[in-house]
């Protein structure tokens, strides 16, 4: 047991640099972040006061707080199911030999290789034309029948959306890719022996088999639509036309100065994201399927 | 169950001509083994049998039907693959299922058939386990059991054994062939392992750089290779060896090298005396190489210096150098011989065991 004590120090010992850097950089923000929730930081007061579970209370008590709640619940969904589709599906394409494959798998991975600054203005220009022409007046007619049928904002959400999906689409389908790939083809070619339409093959086979792949794109789609700020804030040019957590904590803490109710805004992603990674971690590796 | 028929079978890639004029005729019930070494085509032949890869030319029929364009799926044929190819996901009665389920077979019939062939391999404790809590064996086991399940038209193999441990392989190779005999389903088995190969086959077929080099039933091979690509790949320990000149002298046909001049038996001297003067391939089997009595005439002995000992229990494998030559020779004698590195030995050969191949062609002579 002496041998295994020092085998176990010398283990501590090699984590040490890789914790110290964990701590330093996730662990010392997170708390600092959590102290400030308790906190009436802001640039508005001197100091800084513990005011307990005031700003959560506010937080609750704001209906634009559940707004943006079920908007961005919405936005995830709407684009994760989007994303997961239009992925598999070229994933599945660029998966069979083809001569075009270079060039196709070229066009699908530039929207997520392009700098998203630069698409994101990209796609700005596109849905609110910066110049007159007749094009902008066929964008201001859809944006206008858009809205005045699904409400204000609808067009904003679309434009995101749609932004989304074309860019984390790509993404999901390099990703999927990757994964289809990594399954033994024998486990293809017995499919296309056994299996009597693509159907089926795509449900009891291709999917189950990418299932950990799919599980990680949907919490990494999860991560991205409940943070999503960069995206959001210059497709709608920085106004809350379309407010998702993300988006309107940064407005809080940057734009207005108040570090409380803006940490408090951020952490209310925490017990969401913890439920999602348990139900994930659930899904693709239950535990009786763990070796004996 | 069903006759297979392949008509000048190709398979080309971009670059490659895989499988060349393939013709074959397997019949109803048989177990045949396509056998080469790796990059021969054996592969890629059982797989175009299996509708997994595209027909460059020619045909297949599978019983009466002809079966290029149709799908994997419609050929009522079923494969087990080197990997066993388990779905990880499933338990290994919804693996051995899987192929009814998607064909919608009632539910009584999937369970009454899964259960039969789970009974027939000793597999019936497992249906509740998922593959990776299994071993090599027993997944090899549910692989078969899934085939089986499918009632199919001809089994397909591709190198089923190759995962598993030497005495696992010669243990499922020994159920294999009960199997078959059992269901007697037309099967086609790919192996690049000899051994699995003469003892599965009712036929075997030898082939290299896509082209067949000879198919017959397994003791045809071994006796009567038809060059010298086949002579050398079938048998453990291989032929020997050498290059050795032609001589007629006086009617009397010698094979002659370095430390070896061996008298040519009547039945060959006459397709050989064509070779005189030239140099040609000779080769003979280490079992047909033993320790020289007084009873074997002069002209088929010769003096060897023996290298190394390989006692095996049941045989010695002895390498000597042929007189002065550099013509290694390995014999296989009894267990009895007390023989010692670099003793000096006298050897003979089996006069109707030895073979003689072009030197240009290596096709027998």
């Amino acid at each position: 047991m002496k041998r295994g004590g020092a085998d176990t120090r010398l283990a501590y010992g090699l984590m040490a640099p890789a914790l110290v850097l964990i701590i330093a950089v996730m662990a010392y923000p997170v708390a600092w972040e959590v102290w400030t929730s308790f906190t009436n930081f802001s640039v508005r007061s001197e100091g800084r006061a513990f005011v307990g579970l005031a700003n959560y209370r506010a937080m609750l008590g704001d209906p634009l707080f559940w707004w943006a709640l079920a908007v961005t619940i919405v936005y995830f969904l709407v684009t994760t199911t989007a994303k997961l589709a239009l992925g598999l599906g070229m994933a599945l394409l660029l998966a069979r030999p083809s001569r075009l494959r270079a060039l196709v798998f070229l066009a699908v991975f530039l929207p997520w290789a392009y700098p998203g600054g630069v698409t994101v203005v990209a796609w700005y220009w596109m849905l609110n034309p910066p110049l007159i022409t007749s094009y902008s007046l066929v964008a201001g007619t859809l944006k206008h029948a858009v809205d005045s049928t699904l409400g204000p904002g609808a067009w904003a959400f679309v434009s995101v959306a749609l932004f989304n999906v074309w860019r984390g689409g790509s993404f999901t389908a390099v990703f999927l890719l990757a994964g289809l790939n990594a399954i033994p083809t024998e486990l293809f070619d017995y499919a296309a022996l056994e299996t009597r339409s693509a159907w089926q093959r795509l449900r009891h086979v291709t999917v189950p088999l990418l299932r950990p792949f799919l599980a990680l794109a949907v919490f990494l789609s999860f991560t991205g639509a409940f943070a999503d700020l960069a995206n959001v804030w210059m497709l709608t040019g920085g106004r809350i036309v379309f407010p998702v957590i993300g988006t309107y904590a940064y407005w809080l803490g940057i734009r207005q100065g108040q570090f409380g109710e803006a940490a408090a805004w951020s952490l209310s992603l925490v017990p969401l994201l913890a439920l999602a990674l348990l139900v994930l971690f659930r899904w693709f590796d239950p535990p009786a399927e763990r070796p004996a | 169950m069903a006759q297979v028929l392949m008509k000048d079978l190709n398979k080309k890639y971009d670059e490659v001509h895989a499988v060349k004029d393939v013709n074959l005729h397997i019949r109803d019930k048989e177990f045949i083994v396509l056998v080469g070494p790796s990059g021969c085509g054996k592969t890629t032949t059982l797989r175009m049998l299996a509708g997994l890869e595209e027909i460059t030319a020619g045909e297949i029929h599978i019983g009466d039907r002809l079966v290029n364009d149709l799908p994997p799926k419609d050929r009522d044929i079923a494969m087990v693959f080197q990997n066993y190819a388990l779905y990880p996901h499933m338990t290994v009665y919804d693996n051995m299922a899987f192929g009814l389920k998607m064909r919608k077979f009632p539910r009584a019939e999937i369970e009454q058939r899964v259960r039969d062939a789970a009974q027939l391999l000793g597999i019936q404790e497992l249906l509740k386990r998922k593959p990776r809590q299994l071993s090599g064996g027993q997944r090899q086991r549910v692989a078969v059991g899934r085939a089986i399940v499918r009632h199919p038209q001809v089994f397909l193999f591709d190198e089923p054994l190759s995962n598993l441990d030497a005495k696992l392989r010669v243990q499922m190779r020994v159920e294999l062939k009960k199997l078959h005999n059992r269901l007697e389903t037309t099967a086609v088995y790919v192996t690049h392992d000899q051994v699995e190969a003469m003892t599965l086959g009712d036929r075997v077929v030898v082939m290299k750089d896509g082209w067949i080099q000879q198919v017959g039933e397994p003791l045809e091979l071994y006796a009567h290779p038809v060059n010298k690509f086949v002579a050398g790949f079938i048998g453990s320990p291989a032929m020997n060896f050498a290059d050795v000149t032609i001589n007629d002298t006086g009617g009397v046909v010698t094979a002659e090298s370095q430390g070896l001049r061996l008298q040519v038996p009547p039945a060959k001297a006459g397709a050989l005396r064509a070779y005189k003067g030239q140099s040609v391939a000779f080769g003979v089997r280490p079992e047909d190489v033993h320790i020289a009595t007084g009873a074997d005439p002069a002209g088929l002995t010769f003096d060897a210096v023996v290298e190394v000992v390989e006692p095996l229990g049941s045989e010695i494998l002895l390498d000597v150098r042929a007189g002065s030559s550099t013509t290694t020779i390995v014999a296989r004698v009894e267990p009895t011989v007390r023989s010692k590195v670099k003793d000096s030995i006298k050897l003979a050969v089996n006069p109707e065991r030895l073979h003689f191949f072009d030197p240009k062609t290596e096709q027998a002579i």
